[in-house]
């Protein structure tokens, strides 16, 4: 816990707020979405589980875009 | 005009309902702010890691701003690519593939808007994203460490502003060239690694080669001055999108006849 109290929180919370933001787009768009790459379900837990990066998997491979 | 107003209209408005306008700005904010917030709290994350012995001393020198700045610039020109790349790469071939862009050019459309229409909301969306990441970058250092001119940010952002606009150009080129998005994609990505490698082996030799613009606003940022070889390089990357544009333009018209 000595760890958290070091930490600028000013700057911290912007980034959590964003990430936030990321998570429930890709959310949005995947309950939207017809057919993703794969099945969907998969694409729910790596939203959900794979943090900062998984949305950004999604939106970049997961959609398709053809 | 107009025409090509309204299809970039529609192009912008696309970038919404699938929310290019929100992911790829926040993408490129997390890329860039997680390079200042990790060496600035390098010490501590060794420490909670551990695995360092009882009173062992690690003293790390702390880099200067400008050192920050430029690394976490860099990962524009390897992820950044790689999300410019696979967000665009379907940006023709997908349409042509689920037959949209039939449907648009049985209209009175010409060739030269459809493309340059399509290419110019992506060119919006990569300024936009990389403005909004570098700045944030920018300041996350400024309150980290020190504040780098903002002279040098503008220099800088511009310089991989027209390296990402080559890539995408290219990537432009090959979705209007080839019929799939993921070769078009594969292709545009190992044309920009091919050309990052040898001109970073043979910088003496290539100094004009537009990938060396990532390393020239690098060494603005670390060194304070820009090299002299950037001109030559901007020119250079200047005249490759140009050329690239005109031929997607040209081999689409051509292809989209045949077809």
């Amino acid at each position: 816990m000595e760890l958290l109290e070091g930490l600028n929180w000013g700057l911290i919370a912007p980034l959590f707020i964003i990430q936030l933001i990321l998570l429930i787009v890709s959310f949005v768009d995947l309950s939207r979405i017809e057919k993703t790459n794969g099945p969907k379900l998969l694409w729910v837990f790596i939203i959900i589980f794979v943090t900062i990066i998984g949305p950004i998997l999604y939106f970049v491979i997961g959609r398709r875009n053809d | 005009m107009s025409q090509w107003m309204t299809l970039f209209n529609k192009e912008v408005l696309e970038m919404w309902r699938n929310f290019k306008w929100i992911w790829v700005p926040i993408t490129f904010i997390l890329l860039g702010v997680s390079e200042p917030l990790t060496s600035y709290y390098l010490p501590q994350i060794i420490k909670s890691v551990g695995g360092l012995p009882e009173g062992a001393i690690f003293e790390m020198p702390k880099p200067t701003a400008g050192a920050v700045l430029a690394s976490g610039l860099s990962q524009y020109s390897t992820f950044g690519v790689l999300v410019i790349v696979l967000g665009t790469m379907g940006i023709i071939a997908g349409e042509r593939k689920n037959g949209v862009a039939a449907m648009i050019l049985v209209k009175p459309v010409s060739y030269f808007s459809y493309v340059t229409s399509k290419w110019a909301g992506s060119l919006l969306l990569v300024w936009i994203s990389l403005f909004i990441g570098y700045i944030s970058t920018w300041y996350y250092t400024g309150q980290l460490f020190d504040w780098v001119p903002i002279g040098e940010f503008f220099q800088s952002f511009a310089l991989y502003g027209l390296w990402l606009t080559v890539i995408l150009t290219v990537t432009v080129f090959f979705s209007a060239a080839l019929l799939s998005p993921g070769l078009a994609g594969f292709i545009s990505l190992a044309l920009a690694l091919i050309v990052s490698i040898l001109s970073g082996a043979l910088s003496h030799l290539l100094e004009w080669s537009p990938s060396q613009l990532t390393s020239y606003a690098g060494a603005l940022l670390t060194g304070g001055k820009l090299p002299s070889d950037t001109m030559p390089a901007s020119l250079t990357a200047l005249l490759l999108i140009v050329l690239f544009l005109w031929f997607s333009v040209f081999l689409f018209k051509k292809k989209e006849l045949a077809a």
